[in-house]
């Protein structure tokens, strides 16, 4: 992967500095001198209703309120979210171009897709990390495991007949999937669907046997006992089911991590006025309580953290696409 | 009797006075929506959600379930005055509902629409009140087999959608499929036919395609014989239905509604599959089939009634499955978990006063639909006597922003122009798109059950005859190509003889 | 009187068809086939194509058998103005904005017509476009420009 290069431009490393600083509550001067004199445009990759449409309709109201000007979700769903994600990389470099998508998939992007329109490193500055939703691993009724290492032992006993359920090829569960089976030594088949609604109705038919899906997904049907939930990423149980790292599971930091980019290139100042306005909203106690309904924690950040994140999510990442051999276009 | 009861709480609900304004309001904006092309209910929904969330629960669900069906009776009203359907299910309606515009029974076409959502809403609310809970136990029954097997059904019945040849209409489905076949495989995660076009990567969307083909093709089409399209804009007689008309309407209304709520419980068949297998029903139990795709009043009365139907009955594994049947379903879950309410099995357990008082309320709403659209009917069909030299570039411009509304991507309005250029094509050359439109909704499923249960079944193709449900489907296809196919065979035979 | 007639609405659909399957062919042709039991990403395209063109090579075989019916005159004049008319749409309407972009489409499309008066047209095209902007930006929040930008 020469193409990506993962060493951002010495405008948007400077940016990181200054956003940095802003992140450390010295953000007052820049942030007042910063104005924002058009409508904010705020595109989700996706279509309405999912969790990105849902925190973007959630923030903008609030961020309208903070800067002044009206702030205008706009839906840009296609190719797993790389149309919408391509608009902001070009759009004029001013901050008035928001992103807030799954930023899961920018990471695994330029390692699925090799005729990318442009680079999530190079093009898109990070703003702010927003949210992360825990993934439950669970399997239906049918399948004769209560923990998390007996299903462990019930694969190696039975390679290939357990049937995981995934959002689709390359979606972050798919991948979390396959380096689990991979780390495990386990083998199961990876049956892809379209989207996590229909991954859970599979599971719950007992179409599929396991699924590792987000929890507001899948934990309803756990308190039903239509599945067994055993385990579920993230630091803290939930509902009593042990964390992956009680259960000796790898891969316990996967989930949904939600987050807003601009375009690269935008000046510092604008980047650590969106970031302290962003993390102000954030630990609004309205907002924090409807984004745990999501089944989410907020996790405001800095810009460089975020940017860590996300180099080393595209890297990590990208070395189990490379060594499965998942492709997202030929 | 816990039926009694249950509907009484809804009742008590859907009733009160603020719930009965939001009803109102969700329907009127629905309509609205529906009426124009492209602009579909889900971005409305989308756009009002932020101002749900200080609303009370029950009330939210209740606007947002009234934008839904609102949406749906909207679009029936622009198919059938302009012949422009703005989703899948008001292709059917295109298909006579326009015709019988076209003679001068517009208004009657536009009743029968409503009366029959009407009264399949009835019908719907009390399956979903009586049979939820074994119908949602049903649905769970079809995993990837039986779903493969029931599009394949579904694909055979597409051909009666056309009159004329079988081998035209055939043709029609398989170079649907293959369009539909364009974006990247599901399964493998390659891209196909996208010839690097990203926004081809998520398939051809249905509404430039099927805006192109029915609306803008016929209004080129039209331009060309002036003195045939003056016939809409006569005097609109029959505004309401006469005796004769409703007693040839009604059976057709009883089975599309049947048919409508048992496929509309299922959560993959797709909103396409009531009414297309609604209409090629009506035509095959018709004494005289020819009438159909001229003004065949079977032909708009059990498609809207299956439409409405199976509209409805997709609320089934929502309310009782906590699982969503499609994009639309998905948002009303969004909505209620910004409501701190858990969607899922236990909700009808938990939250009967909301369950019950949403299935009430989409009675009230279907009858609340019927009160305002009948006298508006009128004012509907009265638009057709504006000139058609001024309707037809407002009809252009309209597909162009509703268009563009769907993605909000320009790329589906040069798609909409080049499946213009194509459909007039076929006007001049005698074949319907309308096969062409179910191929394209119903092919990348198909392919990705088939696929599916291949791999589950580790390639075994006896799965699809071993299951109880996709064998029974199989063979109603065998009967019905063995149907399709024998008068050929005894036509050759004849023919041999003669010789 | 011996020369062959062509069906010419075969004739075409045949063709038609034939090239479309043909095109389809060519754009899946390094897509991996598998077999049966696993199918690759090529197959199903694979065998839609084939059953298309054997239509395509029916329809053809069948337009030699005599014209049935004929095909009504083309006129190019609507065709081009209502194609024209959403073009135009489509290259103006992020760049000028929906308020040029909707007048210029209502103007051309009126081409399509003898019947239509300039003045009228005019007026009316305002019209709409001033309703389009109502209803589109300011109710249904569609994110397009009203102005160039």
């Amino acid at each position: 992967m020469s193409r990506s290069s993962f060493r951002p431009s010495s405008a948007l490393a400077k940016g990181l500095v200054l956003a940095a600083l802003a992140g450390l509550g010295l953000s007052a001067a820049p942030a007042a001198a910063q104005n924002f004199e058009r409508p904010v445009r705020i595109v989700v990759p996706f279509a309405p209703g999912g969790t990105s449409d849902i925190l973007a309709r959630l923030i903008g109201p609030k961020l309208s309120a903070a800067i002044g000007q009206p702030v205008v979700i706009e839906n840009k769903p296609g190719a797993a979210g790389n149309l919408g994600a391509d608009t902001v990389a070009k759009a004029p470099a001013d901050g008035h171009t928001l992103l807030l998508m799954d930023v899961g998939s920018l990471a695994t992007a330029p390692s699925l897709f090799s005729d990318l329109t442009y680079d999530p490193n190079k093009d898109l500055a990070p703003v702010s990390m927003v949210m992360f939703g825990p993934y439950v691993l669970a399997v239906h009724e049918s399948v004769p495991v209560k923990t998390a290492q007996e299903l462990v032992a019930y694969a190696k006993a039975n390679p290939g007949k357990l049937a995981m359920a995934n959002s689709g090829v390359g979606a972050a569960n798919h991948i979390t999937a396959v380096s689990m089976a991979k780390e495990l030594g386990i083998t199961w088949k990876n049956v892809p669907y379209k989207g996590g609604a229909a991954a859970s109705r599979a599971v719950v038919s007992g179409e599929s046997t396991v699924i590792i899906n987000g929890s507001t997904a899948t934990l309803p049907f756990v308190a039903n006992k239509q599945l067994v939930g055993l385990a579920i990423t993230g630091e803290e149980r939930i509902s009593g089911i042990p964390t992956f790292k009680e259960a000796g599971l790898p891969g316990g930091d996967a989930g949904t991590w939600q987050g807003i980019l601009t375009t690269a290139k935008t000046p510092p100042a604008v980047i650590a006025r969106l970031n302290a306005e962003i993390g102000k909203i954030l630990q609004d106690p309205e907002i924090k309580a409807k984004i745990a309904e999501q089944g989410g924690v907020v996790k405001p950040g800095a810009p460089t953290e975020f940017a860590d994140w996300l180099k080393s999510a595209t890297e990590r990442w990208g070395g189990i696409i490379r060594e499965a051999g998942i492709k997202g276009t030929n | 009797m816990e039926l009694f009861d249950n509907l009484l709480i809804g009742l008590s609900t859907a009733l009160e006075l603020k719930n009965l304004g939001f009803c109102l309001i969700g329907v009127l904006i629905g309509t609205a929506i529906g009426v124009l092309p492209g602009i579909g209910p889900i971005p409305t929904i989308a756009l009002l959600l932020p101002f749900t969330f200080g609303m009370e629960p029950a009330g939210a669900m209740i606007m947002l379930a009234g934008i839904f069906y609102g949406a749906q009776y909207g679009g029936s009203t622009t198919a059938i005055l302009v012949n422009v359907p703005g989703e899948t299910s008001s292709v059917v309606t295109c298909l006579d509902g326009h015709q019988m515009a076209r003679q001068g029974r517009a208004g009657l076409a536009l009743a029968i629409a409503a009366l029959s959502s009407f009264f399949a809403g009835t019908v719907a609310t009390i399956v979903i009140a009586l049979l939820s809970v074994p119908l949602a136990a049903l649905a769970l029954k079809f995993t990837a087999v039986e779903y493969f097997s029931l599009l394949v059904l579904g694909l055979i019945a597409a051909v009666v959608l056309a009159h004329g040849s079988v081998a035209r209409s055939l043709s029609m489905v398989l170079l649907g499929l293959l369009l539909g076949l364009v974006g990247i495989d599901v399964s493998s995660g390659a891209a196909r036919m996208t010839f690097g076009v990203p926004a081809l990567s998520d398939g051809l969307d249905f509404v430039p395609v099927a805006m192109g083909m029915f609306g803008l093709a016929e209004i080129i089409a039209n331009l060309e014989r002036p003195a045939e399209r003056h016939v809409v804009s006569q005097a609109v007689r029959g505004l309401i239905p006469s005796w004769a008309d409703l007693k040839q309407a009604f059976p057709a209304m009883v089975r599309g509604t049947a048919l409508g709520s048992a496929l509309g419980v299922l959560p993959g068949g797709g909103a396409a599959l009531p009414p297309f297998s609604s209409y090629a029903l009506e035509k095959k139990l018709a004494k005289d089939p020819s009438r159909f795709g001229h003004g065949a009043i079977e032909g708009v009365a059990g498609p809207e009634a299956a439409n409405n139907a199976g509209a409805q009955t997709s609320f089934i594994p929502l309310l009782t499955l906590g699982i969503p049947a499609n994009a639309l379903m998905a948002l009303m879950i969004g909505a209620l978990m910004m409501q701190g309410i858990q969607p899922g099995p236990q909700i009808m357990r938990e939250q009967p006063q909301l369950v019950w008082g949403v299935i009430a309320s989409m009675w009230v709403g279907n009858l609340m639909l019927l009160v305002i659209n009948l006298p508006l009917i009128g004012l509907w069909v009265s638009m057709l006597r504006i000139p058609y030299r001024l309707l037809f570039p407002a009809i252009v411009l309209f597909c162009c922003i509703g268009t563009y509304g769907i993605s909000n991507s320009l790329f589906n309005v040069w798609l909409m122009l080049g499946c213009a250029a194509i459909g007039y094509f076929f006007i001049k050359v005698g074949v319907e798109p309308a096969p062409l439109l179910l191929g394209l909704v119903l092919g990348p499923q198909l392919e990705e059950y088939f696929r599916r249960a291949m791999l589950l079944a580790d390639g075994d193709f006896s799965v699809f005859l071993t299951r109880p449900i996709s064998a029974g489907l199989l063979v109603v296809v065998a009967l019905l190509l063995a149907a399709m196919l024998s008068p050929m065979v005894v036509r050759g035979r004849k023919q041999a003889l003669a010789e | 009187m011996t020369r062959l007639r062509l069906d010419r609405r075969d004739l075409l659909l045949g063709a038609f068809l034939v090239a479309v399957a043909a095109g389809a062919l060519y754009a899946t042709r390094t897509l991996s086939v598998g077999h049966a039991a696993d199918m690759g990403p090529g197959y199903m395209p694979r065998v839609v194509s084939l059953a298309l063109l054997g239509f395509g090579l029916f329809f053809l075989a069948r337009s030699a058998r005599g014209a049935t019916a004929t095909i009504e005159p083309v006129r190019l004049r609507p065709l081009l103005a209502v194609l024209a008319a959403v073009g135009v749409f489509a290259l103006t309407a992020e760049r000028l904005g929906l308020a040029i972009a909707s007048v210029l489409t209502v103007l051309l499309a009126g081409l399509a017509t003898r019947e239509t008066k300039p003045l009228e047209s005019m007026g009316f095209a305002l019209l709409l476009s001033a309703l389009a902007a109502l209803l589109f930006i300011k109710v249904l929040a569609l994110p397009i420009p009203l102005w160039p930008r």
